[in-house]
């Protein structure tokens, strides 16, 4: 299957209309002024699927779905924002879990209906959905399970993230199609063959950036001495707009770069706060006072930021047998949505959509996590992607070990 | 549609001033004192348009200089298209651009990796007072440039625009 640039940018679209549809139902049917956050395509491994989800719980309402697109979807909310949700739909309603659970279940019912609408009108086709399912989990768990097939690992997940305005309520849905019908309505849209990338490509690219993690990784630990692994990687499509949205609105410390090759684009290494101040100590010989971030800190960021971000680029530009140079790292500290605006706004001036790649690190010893974004020039990428041999994929394996030993 | 029960309130909302959340290449106006806010602005620059004499008053978030760069839809994704737009949907509501002030935040050169020609952060900058001197609107208040992110709000009940910072003070335009 070959997934074309336009097609991806379509199928955004699709979501994003559902989502937009999904918030129309709700404030006809409650009175509830939503507006649509965020909505991506994700390609990731399945055992991947739902890991930010993880440490919390759940509630909402479960669906299948068939039609011309099959699979399962969820809506679901933190479950601690479910009294406001159930008294808004019936005064009273959280004092009773009966009730309440009856006013989850509507609400998930009215903005579903809306969702597959919106998404059945785009495709102008009709998609049934079967009665809204009541659910209650934990973390990943309330996800559907990811459709199986033999050959690929990889699944597409769409992903669309709803806010009440003036609550802290979120609601998010998760749609996780069968590829087959997927990949037939995927091949229905696409009408230029020219800038078509094949899915298997995307895949193993994926996998190759969980190498250049693993490498950064393994970095962190050299110079810090805590132990670290590399968690999810994944790639998603956006609007360029909705770029800067990926990153929350905390601060944030690391570093950026400008890397240049094929592909070009930016690259940033980003720890919070708290864990920043951790990861610099570890580095530091002697004791620091207190856990407000210093220039000694700063400092010891920015040699780890630099590490990390070659440990990472040398894992594509082997997998992806170019050069790829970058930039000396400048140090950011500011708010996450912020330090991306401008990366996107760089590469906005050139495309609509973009590919951002996320990867994620953490240890167990000690508070710290931290996380990397690519944003690469698509058309670029798209020109790597075209010149990478899926057949060299075992081969690069045993390059990445040789090159990083 | 589905039909569903009439279980469901109407309106469940308390009287606070409505918040309207701008997001990036969106505007939102409001003649009903909002607060209107947008958040993460890096080379983005935020307008505040408010007209004194209706009360009504706008935001716009951009990303671009000029409509020029990219061909694409979405007017208020640049800095002359998305001005424009945001004054012509406050003409729509009464106002009118000759009793309208803007206050702007924004256009920072944070992150700015071009070895030659200015900035994004800058080339929004020169781009938006363009517009704005266009339809004749005074800048009242600006806080813009430096290399810091910036979130802002309007509270359009006095047209004050309320310039946060991750690590500074917020300053009130």
């Amino acid at each position: 299957m070959n997934v074309d640039i336009q097609s991806l940018g379509t199928f955004n679209q699709l979501a994003h209309e559902g989502a937009k549809q999904a918030t129309q139902s709700l404030a006809q049917m409650t009175g509830i002024d939503a507006t649509v956050d965020i909505t991506k395509i994700t390609l990731l491994d399945r055992d991947d699927v739902g890991e930010d989800l993880e440490g919390r719980d759940f509630v909402g309402v479960q669906f299948d779905y068939e039609g011309v697109l099959e699979g399962d979807t969820v809506l679901v909310f933190d479950a601690e924002s479910t009294d406001t949700i159930a008294d808004s739909m019936m005064p009273g309603a959280s004092e009773d879990p009966g009730m309440a659970q009856s006013a989850v279940k509507e609400i998930g019912n009215i903005m579903m209906s809306g969702f597959i609408d919106g998404w059945a009108d785009y495709l102008d086709s009709t998609i049934d959905h079967s009665p809204p399912q009541y659910i209650e989990k934990s973390g990943a768990e309330v996800l559907p399970s990811a459709p199986e097939a033999d050959d690929h690992r990889q699944v597409f997940v769409f992903k669309s993230e709803i806010e009440w305005v003036g609550e802290s309520v979120n609601f998010y849905i998760y749609m996780l199609p069968e590829y087959e019908p997927l990949a037939d309505a995927m091949v229905e849209s696409v009408d230029t063959e020219g800038d078509a990338i094949p899915i298997d490509k995307l895949q193993t690219f994926n996998e190759m950036t969980t190498n250049g993690t693993q490498q950064a990784a393994d970095n962190v630990e050299m110079m810090t001495g805590i132990p670290t692994d590399a968690e999810v990687t994944q790639i998603s499509f956006a609007p360029i707009e909705d770029v800067p949205k990926q990153i929350g609105t905390d601060t944030y410390v690391g570093t950026v770069v400008e890397f240049t090759g094929v592909p070009s684009g930016y690259l940033m290494v980003l720890f919070d706060e708290v864990s920043a101040v951790n990861v610099a100590e570890a580095m530091m010989p002697v004791e620091m006072d207190g856990d407000e971030l210093t220039e000694q800190h700063e400092a010891a960021i920015e040699e780890l930021g630099n590490i990390m971000t070659s440990g990472f680029v040398d894992g594509w530009a082997n997998v992806l047998q170019t050069s790829v140079d970058h930039t000396p790292p400048k140090l950011v500290h500011d708010m996450g949505r912020s330090i991306v605006d401008p990366l996107a706004a760089q590469v906005g001036q050139h495309q609509e959509h973009a590919f951002i790649i996320d990867s994620k690190m953490q240890t167990d010893e000690i508070e710290f996590s931290a996380e990397i974004h690519a944003l690469p020039n698509e058309q670029e990428l798209r020109a790597a992607l075209d010149d990478l041999d899926v057949e060299r994929a075992d081969k690069t394996e045993a390059d990445v070990e040789q090159i990083f030993e | 549609m589905k039909v569903y029960d009439g279980s469901q309130t109407e309106d469940a909302q308390e009287t606070k001033p409505e918040r309207l959340k701008v997001g990036i290449a969106e505007y939102e106006i409001t003649t009903d004192a909002a607060v209107l806010t947008t958040s993460g602005l890096g080379s983005c620059i935020g307008i505040a348009l408010y007209d004194e004499t209706t009360g009504a008053a706008g935001l716009v978030h951009i990303m671009l200089p000029t409509a020029d760069d990219v061909e694409g839809g979405n007017r208020a994704k640049f800095a002359d298209t998305g001005v424009t737009e945001l004054v012509e949907a406050l003409e729509a509501v009464g106002a009118s651009p000759s009793t309208m002030q803007a206050k702007i935040a924004g256009g920072s050169d944070m992150l700015d990796f071009s070895e030659n020609g200015s900035s994004i952060g800058s080339r929004n900058l020169a781009q938006v007072r363009e517009t704005l001197a266009e339809f004749d609107i005074p800048i009242a208040g600006e806080d813009v440039g430096g290399d810091h992110g910036r979130s802002l709000q309007l509270e359009a009940d006095s047209g004050d625009l309320v310039v946060k910072s991750a690590n500074t003070e917020s300053v009130v335009l």
